[in-house]
Parts: C-alpha cells; sequence; structure tokens
C-alpha cells in the first residue's frame, strides 16, 4: 500500500507543478517581441481591423484577465486556434505528438538496451580491453554532435548503400492503404521500423554514451558493497550476484539519470526532425516559432513542459518501486 | 583430541598495492574445535578481517592468499605445493571455486559482518534474503525455507516474525539488523560462524543483549565460532580460547582464564590494562602507546618493539619464536616473545620506545576505521 500512496502523492504535486509551467509558457510568449495581429492582417492593417482581430483574441484585455482566460482554456483542453493553420492547437498537437514520442521512446529504448550491457561488461572487466573499447566509445557519442551523425547515417546508409529510408517516419500503427507497398499492417510496422532506425541512433548515441558511463560506474560500486560481499560468503554464484544481487541497486543512480536527459533528449528531438525532414513536434515548434504563431508557440511549449513533467513522474515512480526507502516508511 | 574443525597453518595474505606488498595476514595460524568459540582479538588494522575473509578465500583484488594451508575437517580450503620450477603454487587437493561454493560458503561455514547497517540488500525484504541463503545452502523447499527463517527470526529475538518477514532493511534498528544477521547465519546450519566485530558497530546495551544471545544460541546448537574482536571485555564474556594478533602475526594463543590471569605477552598485558574498567575514571585509562606500524613495512625482529614497554635492544634483532609455554599438563598457551626465550633478553639494554613517551594516542578508540 506504500507504494500506491507515493504514488498518489507524487501525481497531485503535479498539479501545481503543471500549473506554474502554463504560467511560465504564457508570460514567456507574452514577453516575445513583435505583434502577431500585423502578422495576420500584413504590413498596414486599419485601425478598426486590428480592433477587431484584438477583441476577438481577448488581446485588448489587461494582462491578468488574458492569463486567467488561458489558463481556464487549458483546463479545458482547450489551446485555441492556430494562426498559421486555422484548425485548433490541440488538433495540430494530437497530430505530431505520437510522431515525437515514437522518436523518443525509440532511441531510449535503443540507448538503455546497449548501455546496460555495455556498462555492466565494463564494470565486470574493469580496465581490461572491453571496458578500454566501452570508454572509447561512450567518450566518442558524448562529444559527437547529433545531426552530424544523422547527416552521416543518411549519407552511408540511404545515399551509398541506399538500404534505409532517410526521411519523414511511419507510423507502426497507421492503415496499410496510407503506406507506401504496404498490403498489411505487418508490411507497416517493417516499413515503420525501417524509417525508425536511422533517427533512433542519432537521437539516441548520446543518451547510450551517458548511460553506460552511469551504469559502469554504478555496477563497480555496488559490487563494492557489503551485501555483495555477504552474498559470496553465502556461496550465491558470481552470475547471480550480477544479475540479482548486484543488478537493482545499480539500476538507481540510471533511473535518475534517464530523468534528467529527458530534456537533452527533447532539444535533440528537434534536431533530428530537421534533419531526416519528420513532422513531428520540433518542426511544429519551429514552424510556430517563425510565424508568430503565438497560441501555437504556447501550446507546443506547453506541451514539452507536461512532457518533460511526466517523464519526471514516471522516473520518480521507478525509483520509489526499485529502491523501497523512498517508498516505505522507516520504521524502528 | 579429535580432529579440529579448522586447522589454519601459516597463511599468509599481502596486498599487492601501488605503495609496496601489505603483508595483511604473515603466517598464522590456529585451530577451532568442534563446539568452541574462539576469539581473534587485536587493534584495527592488525589483520583480523583480512584473515577471515582469507578463510572463506574470499579476499579481494588486489589482495591475495600467497601461503599456508587452511582445512575445514577432512577438506582442504587453501593448500600451496612446490611446481616443477620451484614456484609455490595452489596445489591440486584444494577444492575448486564452484566446490568453495556449493560446499562450504554458507552451509559449512557462514559469516557475519561487522556492519549491520550495510549488509543487507536495501531493495529486497529481510524475508526474501534469509530465505534465498537458506534455499542455497540447504535441501529444502522454498516454503519450508520460508517457515525456517520465520522460526529463526523468532530465535533471534525479532518481535511479531511474520509480518517482519516482509520489512525491508531499513525498517530495523541496527541490533535488530545484527539479530537478522545471525539468524541468517544459523539457518543455515553451518558448523562454523565467522563473526567479524558483530557487536562494534552496535551501542553497549544492545552489544550485551547479542553477546547473551550468541551464547544461549551457541549453547542450544553447537555450532564453533570465530568470535573477532578488538575488545578484550567481549572476549572475556564469550570465547573459550582467544588468539591475539598483532601486525599480520598471531603472538599469544591460550585458554580464556590462562590468558586472563597468566598474560605472557607484553602486547596482551597492555590490551588488557586498555580495557575500560568500572572502578576507573576517564583518565585512569592506560591506552596502548604510539599507534601500530604499517604492515608494508613491519619493524625487524619483534614487531612490537616499537611500541613495548618491556622491549630491549634484542629484540629490535631477534625474531621471536611462537612456542608452547605452558606446564606439562593443560592446554597449550603459546607466544612469541623473547622474554621466554634464552636469547640473552636479561643482559641487554633497554630500548627507548614509545611506550616510554609522553605522548600516545588512544588507539582503542581508533578501531574499525582501517581499510572499510
Ligand atoms: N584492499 C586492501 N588494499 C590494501 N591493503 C589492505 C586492503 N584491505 C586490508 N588491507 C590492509 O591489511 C591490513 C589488515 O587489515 P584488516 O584485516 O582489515 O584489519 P582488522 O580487521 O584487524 O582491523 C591493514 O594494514 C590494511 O591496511
Ligand atoms: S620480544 Fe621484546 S619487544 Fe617483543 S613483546 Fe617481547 S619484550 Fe616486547
Ligand atoms: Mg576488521
Amino acid at each position: 500500500m506504500s507504494r500506491l500512496r507515493y504514488t498518489i502523492g507524487r501525481l497531485l504535486q503535479a498539479i501545481p507543478v503543471l500549473i506554474g509551467v502554463v504560467t511560465i509558457t504564457f508570460l514567456l510568449t507574452d514577453a516575445i517581441p513583435g505583434d502577431p495581429v500585423s502578422i495576420m492582417l500584413g504590413p498596414s492593417p486599419s485601425a478598426q481591423q486590428a480592433a477587431a482581430i484584438r477583441a476577438k483574441f481577448g488581446l485588448d484585455q489587461p494582462l491578468y484577465v488574458r492569463y486567467f482566460n488561458y489558463l481556464f482554456d487549458v483546463i479545458r483542453l482547450d489551446l485555441g486556434e492556430s494562426l498559421y493553420y486555422s484548425v485548433p492547437v490541440t488538433q495540430k498537437i494530437m497530430e505530431r505528438l505520437p510522431i515525437t514520442m515514437l522518436l523518443m521512446v525509440s532511441s531510449f529504448t535503443f540507448a538503455l538496451v546497449t548501455a546496460i550491457p555495455l556498462g555492466i561488461i565494463s564494470a565486470k572487466r574493469r580496465n581490461k580491453p572491453a571496458d578500454h573499447i566501452s570508454r572509447v566509445v561512450a567518450l566518442l557519442g558524448v562529444s559527437t554532435p547529433s545531426f552530424w551523425i544523422g547527416l552521416m547515417l543518411i549519407i552511408i546508409f540511404a545515399f551509398n548503400l541506399n538500404v534505409l529510408p532517410a526521411t519523414s517516419l511511419v507510423m507502426p500503427w497507421a492503415d496499410p492503404s496510407t503506406v507506401d507497398g504496404a498490403s498489411n499492417q505487418i508490411d507497416v510496422i517493417i516499413t515503420a521500423i525501417q524509417h525508425l532506425i536511422l533517427p533512433t541512433i542519432t537521437l539516441g548515441t548520446l543518451q547510450m554514451a551517458a548511460f553506460t558511463r552511469i551504469e559502469r560506474s554504478s555496477m563497480l560500486e555496488v559490487l563494492g558493497e557489503e551485501y555483495v560481499k555477504l552474498a559470496r560468503a553465502y556461496g550465491v554464484s558470481e552470475g547471480k550476484i550480477l544479475r540479482k544481487h548486484a543488478f537493482r541497486n545499480a539500476q538507481l543512480p540510471l533511473i535518475t539519470i534517464v530523468g534528467l536527459q529527458l530534456t537533452t533528449a527533447l532539444g535533440g528531438a528537434v534536431l533530428t526532425e530537421t534533419v531526416f525532414n519528420i513532422n513531428g513536434m520540433g518542426r511544429l515548434v519551429i514552424t510556430a516559432i517563425q510565424n508568430q504563431d503565438f497560441l501555437l508557440v504556447m501550446g507546443t511549449t506547453l506541451m514539452f513542459g507536461v512532457v518533460f513533467v511526466v517523464g519526471v513522474i514516471i522516473t520518480d515512480l521507478s525509483y520509489a518501486y526499485v529502491d523501497p526507502r523512498v517508498s516505505f516508511d522507516g520504521g524502528d | 583430541m579429535a580432529e579440529p574443525l579448522l586447522t589454519v597453518e601459516n597463511l599468509q595474505t599481502q596486498f599487492f598495492t601501488e605503495e609496496g606488498v601489505v603483508r595483511a595476514v604473515d603466517g598464522i595460524s590456529f585451530t577451532v574445535e568442534e563446539g568452541e568459540l574462539v576469539g581473534l582479538v587485536g587493534e584495527s588494522g592488525a589483520g583480523k578481517s583480512v584473515a577471515t575473509s582469507s578463510i572463506m578465500r574470499l579476499v579481494e583484488e588486489p589482495g591475495e592468499v600467497v601461503g599456508g594451508t587452511v582445512k575445514y575437517r577432512d577438506q582442504v580450503i587453501i593448500d600451496f605445493e612446490e611446481g616443477p620450477d620451484g614456484e609455490r603454487r595452489p596445489s591440486d587437493e584444494m577444492l575448486s571455486n564452484k566446490q568453495m561454493r556449493d560446499e562450504i560458503r554458507g552451509n559449512e561455514i557462514a559469516i557475519i559482518f561487522q556492519d549491520p547497517m550495510e549488509a543487507l540488500n536495501p531493495v529486497f525484504t529481510v524475508g526474501s534474503q534469509l530465505k534465498e541463503f537458506i534455499e542455497i545452502n540447504r535441501d529444502v523447499s522454498g516454503k519450508e525455507a520460508k517457515q525456517i527463517a520465520i522460526d529463526m527470526l523468532r530465535e533471534v529475538g525479532i518481535p511479531e516474525p511474520e509480518e517482519r518477514y516482509d520489512s525491508y532493511p531499513h525498517q530495523f534498528s541496527g541490533g535488530m539488523r545484527q539479530r537478522v544477521l545471525i539468524a541468517m547465519a544459523l539457518s543455515c546450519e553451518p558448523s562454523l560462524i565467522i563473526a567479524d566485530e558483530p557487536t562494534t558497530a552496535l551501542d553497549v546495551t544492545v552489544e550485551g543483549q547479542i553477546l547473551d544471545l550468541v551464547d544461549e544460541l551457541q549453547d542450544k546448537y553447537g555450532t564453533s565460532f570465530v568470535w573477532v574482536t578488538h575488545d578484550m571485555g567481549v572476549v572475556a564474556e564469550i570465547c573459550d580460547r582467544v588468539n591475539v594478533m598483532y601486525l599480520g602475526e598471531i603472538i599469544e594463543q591460550a585458554e580464556v582464564d590462562d590468558l586472563f590471569h597468566d598474560t605472557k605477552h607484553p602486547y596482551t598485558q597492555a590490551l588488557l590494562k586498555s580495557m575500560p574498567r568500572p572502578d576507573e575514571t576517564v583518565e585512569e585509562l592506560n591506552p596502548i602507546k604510539g599507534v601500530m606500524p604499517e604492515a608494508i613495512n613491519p619493524p625487524p625482529g619483534c614487531r612490537f618493539h616499537t611500541r613495548c614497554p618491556d622491549a630491549r635492544e634484542v629484540c629490535r634483532r631477534t625474531r621471536p619464536v611462537y612456542q608452547d609455554v605452558s606446564g606439562p599438563e593443560g592446554y597449550p598457551h603459546r607466544v612469541s616473545c623473547v622474554k621466554y626465550e634464552s636469547v640473552g633478553y636479561e643482559d641487554s639494554e633497554p630500548l627507548d620506545t614509545e611506550a616510554t613517551a609522553a605522548f600516545g594516542g588512544d588507539i582503542i578508540e581508533a578501531q574499525g576505521e582501517s581499510n572499510e
């Protein structure tokens, strides 16, 4: 029951944070120089037209009134209408968000699935060749800009070898009739995976490198703990010590880093989407900013905030799930 | 006399560090008989913990057992032989690593560590940890293992053991965790338990309770113990026989009464004198003067001569022989000090040792912070 109580508590804490996100987004957007009305109406609108538009969007009202209006709209999940696309902002976000989420989930999975074994091998073979190789790979991964990795992958695998597509993503749940050369859902999924590979590596390499180093150092630390010695002293095999006694503890620092890397990855997603021509949230933000589509800017920024807050909550909950000291009270 | 349960002969363990070779355990010999509680006592850094992990073959890099023999009943845990090239190498008779895991660790020799706060895994329940070790070391089903664990928790004085079985270590106090570790050791039904300063981290009242508990359970189960401590008071309370260790060597060994009433070695005398007594104030405490030298470069001759109040010129030159000085009857009383040899101690000039200097650190206070 303690874990449930902790979960509920953690979710409730998110409410004020989200209100904060709305507030900051609103104030920042308001502070952006430039007048949206002039963008909508062209260079020299008449005074009446301008006033009419201002009234329509409520821009003639004082800041605090506009703020509360926006806040209550957000609570009703109404983010207004995009000036540029002339559709509701929520509709645009719902269209783009799954694409970016697919990319994020895929690259974090790639990073974790490669980093955890690499880190453990490094720790087990400390200062041996395998460890040195993994160190060099990690160093390269951290220091190579992701857009460069993306361009190289495109040149090699798309242009030279011509084995993988270089642009856009296909959703694995898309209707087969909308996907070129796909006759059934399996074909769609295969196409989706092919499209995902290069962007995933592009976005995930940095994460992979960071996770590998964390995994190595925390594994090393845990393997030196008394309880690992105790397990050895009771005849537990080395394999089981790694898999069971050390593994869970060693993941705690990694979980924290995964949460923190979310911001880096969101930034990376904008770049990756640009390089691979993917119509996700990243490119939506750029379009919104370029066109001073203030409601769309607010909506997308808000969405990034929400994704981050949700990510942090998931991180915290996983941490609490793995480490009972967080979710259970001490009772001496 | 029947064959001893554990025989340690001339055991040597060294750490190969950048500063040099640390001779942490330098040729110690002792035995443990069936049902006996043997003390291993000495200041922090004497090599007690390294000795215990050597016996279990659990010494970690950069350490290595480099010589000696350890036998458990008729099983050879450690042994060396001379290879064709004259190099010392582990002998073929030694148990394999797998045999050590399957046949010795846990089911024949169990260990209790000093720090109960660190020895339990924080992410698993206390019960699941007990159960796992019982299942590994005894031929029982999972359900039986759980029942054994609960019964043993009750036996070591954990209230409401059924509920506590599902608690996590951080929900227990230090004393309760040490009880859990004792339950862990006993529930694997080993014949020998090595307890490495199990009460050092606990406060005096809790220590007293734990000692009583061990005394009682040892009577009941007849388990033999090697009890590692730096506290002569603990030795007096529970040990049958004592080995006193200084700088990698055992310098005196006797039955506990003998050791207390017919103390031979000046170091043992100093340890006894440094024991706090109820009729003394703090000012009257008599700590051993000076600090123990580094095990990298031990002093020549008698290793204790830099701090010995009785040191003479000859002590610096002569390696004392570890010999039996007991009378014709009675249990052996071994000591290594030139006072009991005929190498001219009486005619030798007294040495100016730290023991006569005005200052001197209270080493007993500095226990337990050696190399953890
Ligand atoms: N990992 C290690 N590396 C180098 N020296 C060590 C290591 N572990 C122990 N030693 C040395 O071995 C000696 C004995 O240590 P230890 O057995 O822990 O002492 P005790 O348990 O009696 O307090 C000390 O001099 C210590 O510095
Ligand atoms: S040999 Fe000498 S220095 Fe060593 S304990 Fe005996 S008297 Fe002291
Ligand atoms: Mg120790």
